[in-house]
């Protein structure tokens, strides 16, 4: 499970470095994955444990790391069109219309605007905010602006999602109600997708398979497989077989959610980790 | 809505106008009332009758329209100067970081400066006419407009940025469709503050060298003690500064449409 | 209501990719090449006579200034003038702000007359000034308070509106006082837009006395200046204006420090 195997998108032994006034700080410790074409994998860590630095690696905004990350076979060297990220913060261009926010990517394609709002109307159905076309950021709740980047990000049809911890701002409702829409929107589109996150309950009803990180420096310390059926809804949060997942997810994060804890203790008391 | 104009179905926009305007009404009666009966001294405070009586008189006699139209063209072509060379040299330092940091104190510093003391000096280099008042007018408001275009192209949500880099968007794209969208609203506060400072200098300009519209109305006159004259005119350059603030207030809702 | 905000400098950044001494070497060059400028101007004559002294007669004048005894008199009468503006003027602001800020009718109601007088410059108030106040200190010290009134009202009647509503209702859950609201929750939850509206009527307020000085007094630095100017005495008007232009933005920044020295302290 550390090695990579074959997949559309191939994360090849991953090791990042930063430097801090204490020394140099190993971030992402020798991680490999591979995610298969229309597959929903889940990355879950405990805070601190690289796993947002791992999304801009692969997401080609960071370098300077080492291994290698490649698309259906293409290297990834900096932003790559075949991928498509969906960021923690609220990212819909607030000077910007519903629409307009989606139909961005199409129209850095140069796509004509009656085509573009067309095709953007489109994934704004998808995500469930017809109506909302013409309005503006700042009159959505944040929900409905997560929706709006994901629309968006859906709408330059990339290979691979990528999204990094989409509904940390959400309440828990919210968030239940979002992965169900993001659950049909993938299993409709066959969308690969990779999810970035610390919640537990949203990894295991999301998911096909969940990478549990360890705590710095990142490591993958165990591969589950989420065995239950698809399609899935919400409800399932409910079911013996989840209840069991998520306990079993959760044994193997509290060592390493601990582990960060005592090193927080250990900085506060002046001391280093 | 509080309640009691909820009952009423009167909206509190429309409840807080009449409350203002109601109690200057009363203010103007409650002085007139006072001049009349002699409590205020009529030679000091004009009865805002005469006010309102001097109205006719200076929009007739004293060609107020024009001297209107010329306070407000000097405005404008300040204003446009500014705006275009505030937001110009904001982009500028934006680009060039180092410039950026050596100049950024200098122009904070510029920007509280008492720059319209300096009329003496303008009135040298560029006569006695209105492009001293314009040139003053531009050089009290330049540095507020470049510094708030500089605070908001560098404050620029980091999300936004990664975004553009997400998209692979050109330098020149992630410039035209991120950072400058993202800087208007802090553009614009620029602006504002720029422009109160421009219309300042302007007027008080008019008014110290004699020279102009309406400032120089005033001057004129104040010095022939026609005081209800004066307080006519006075509501004339409040007049001009509304207009400023309504017309940007315009363009920026054209700009900012989700504002 | 669109918000005027405050023009400051920015708080120095940790990570640069230029280090300070390239920024020290820029902005000498930057200085000296206006000082060349400057110096060339004046030896060409290419403006009408001293309106572009040199650099040596400027020092020269400026010296002569600093050494003179009855300068630094006309300073302390500005200054004074200025500072009592100031603090009539900013308590003045101060409180109309506060009440404009709590109460929602009352500001709705009267705030745009205070938005749209401020930007009229003050300085066409100056004749009535000058019939209710006399022609000494007293008009220029009303000009003052005109002046700074409006922006320290406009930015304390914001910043009552950001304060967070919890440390309202805290305050009210320890049924403090009008007045133990106002000094122990209202200011200092404002002490930002205070400080920055104080910065503005500082800045507003040295010019409208220093104006009103120009146009009809005998004693201040607008005085002096303008006496200067009539008699064409061009190095001498320079070093006063260098002099006042350095004193106020020393002033300026020692508010804005003191802003800031209040927050570290506080936290």
């Amino acid at each position: 499970m550390t090695n990579a195997g074959t997949g559309i998108l191939i994360v090849d032994d991953i090791v990042k470095q930063f430097a801090t006034p204490d020394g140099a700080v190993t971030a992402i410790d020798h991680i490999s994955l591979s995610v298969k074409q229309g597959e929903f994998l889940a990355v879950i860590g405990p805070s601190g444990c690289g796993k947002s630095t791992l999304f801009n690696i692969v997401g080609g905004l960071v370098d300077g790391y080492g291994g290698k990350v490649t698309v259906a076979g293409d290297t990834v060297t900096g932003p790559h069109p075949s991928i498509g990220m969906v960021f923690q913060e609220d990212s819909a261009f607030p000077w910007r219309t519903v629409i307009d926010n989606v139909a961005f990517p199409l129209e850095l394609k140069g796509i004509a605007k009656r085509e573009r709002y067309a095709r953007a109307q489109h994934f704004i159905s998808m995500v469930g905010l017809d109506g909302f076309e013409k309005r503006y950021p700042s009159e959505l709740s944040g929900g409905m602006r997560q929706r709006v980047a994901i629309a968006r990000t859906l709408a330059s049809e990339p290979k691979i999602l990528l999204m990094d911890e989409p509904f940390a701002a959400l309440d828990e409702q919210t968030r239940l109600l979002l992965g169900d829409k993001v659950l049909q929107i993938q299993q409709q589109l066959r969308q690969t997708t990779l999810i970035i996150t610390h919640n537990i309950t949203e990894a295991v009803q999301l998911a096909d398979r969940v990478l549990v990180m360890t705590y710095r420096p990142g490591k993958v310390k165990r591969v589950i497989d989420i065995d239950l059926p698809r399609p899935r809804s919400s409800e399932i949060v409910s079911s013996e077989a989840f209840g069991r997942y998520v306990a079993q997810i959760w044994a193997d994060l509290r060592e390493e959610a601990s582990r960060g804890m005592q090193d927080d203790e250990k900085l506060r008391a002046g001391g280093r980790p | 809505m509080s309640a009691v104009s909820a009952r009423r179905g009167i909206s509190e926009g429309t409840l807080a106008f009449f409350l203002g305007f109601g109690a200057l009404v009363i203010f103007l009666l409650a002085v007139e009332g006072l001049i009349r009966a002699g409590l205020i001294n009529r030679h000091i405070v004009p009865m805002p009758s005469q006010v309102f009586g001097a109205f006719e008189r200076v929009v007739l006699e004293e060609d107020v329209a024009g001297r209107f139209r010329l306070t407000f063209i000097e405005a404008l072509a300040s204003g446009a100067m500014i705006a275009v060379v505030g937001i110009g040299s904001g982009m500028l330092l934006y680009r060039f970081e180092l410039w950026r940091r050596a100049t950024e104190t200098w122009i904070a510093a510029l920007a509280s400066a008492p720059t319209v003391l300096m009329y003496p000096l303008f009135l040298v280099i560029f006569g006695r006419n209105a492009w001293t008042i314009i040139m003053m007018g531009f050089a009290a408001g330049v540095p507020a407009v470049t510094l708030k275009t500089i605070e908001g192209l560098v404050g620029t949500r980091r999300v936004f940025i990664n975004v553009g880099r997400a998209f692979n968007l050109t330098p020149a794209q992630q410039f035209t469709k991120i950072l400058l969208p993202a800087a208007l609203p802090s553009i614009f506060v620029g602006l504002r503050l720029g422009l109160i400072f421009m219309l300042i200098n302007i007027v008080g300009v008019e008014f110290l060298i004699n020279f102009g519209g309406l400032g120089q109305l005033i001057n004129d006159l104040a010095e022939r003690y026609d005081l209800p004259g004066t307080y006519a005119t006075i509501f004339f350059v409040v007049l001009v500064s509304v207009c400023f603030f309504v017309l940007t207030e315009r363009v920026e809702r054209w700009l900012r449409p989700g504002a | 209501m669109a918000e005027t905000g405050s023009v400051t400098a920015p708080a120095p950044a940790g990570m640069s990719r230029f280090p300070a001494n390239r920024v020290l070497a820029l902005r000498i060059c930057i200085i000296v090449a206006i000082l060349a400028v400057w110096e060339a101007t004046a030896a060409s004559g290419l403006l009408y006579r001293d309106v572009v002294p040199s650099l040596g007669k400027i020092a020269d004048a400026l010296a002569a200034l600093l050494s003179t005894p009855s300068y630094y008199w006309h300073l302390g009468v500005t200054a004074g003038e200025i500072g009592i503006s100031l603090l009539i003027g900013g308590a003045a602001g101060l409180a109309v702000g506060i009440l404009f800020g709590s109460h929602r009718l009352l500001g709705r109601a009267f705030e745009p007359y205070l938005y749209y007088l401020g930007p009229t410059p003050k300085i066409i108030f100056f004749p009535i000034m000058i019939m209710w106040f006399g022609v000494g200190p007293g008009s220029k010290i009303a000009m003052g308070v005109i002046s700074c009134f409006f922006p320290v009202a406009l930015s304390a009647a914001a910043g009552m509106r950001e304060i967070d509503r919890v440390l309202i209702r805290v305050g009210r859950s320890f049924r403090a006082s009008t007045w133990q609201m106002v000094m122990k929750i209202y200011l200092p939850a404002m002490r930002q837009p205070i400080v920055n509206g104080l910065r503005l009527g500082l800045g507003v307020a040295i010019i409208g006395t220093l104006l009103a000085e120009t146009k009809l007094s005998n004693r201040g630095i607008g005085y002096l200046i303008i006496q200067a100017y009539s008699l064409f005495d061009m190095p001498k008007m320079y070093a006063m204006l260098i002099v006042l232009f350095v004193l106020s933005i020393g002033a300026n920044a020692l508010v804005g420090r003191i802003g800031r020295f209040d927050a570290a302290h506080r936290n």
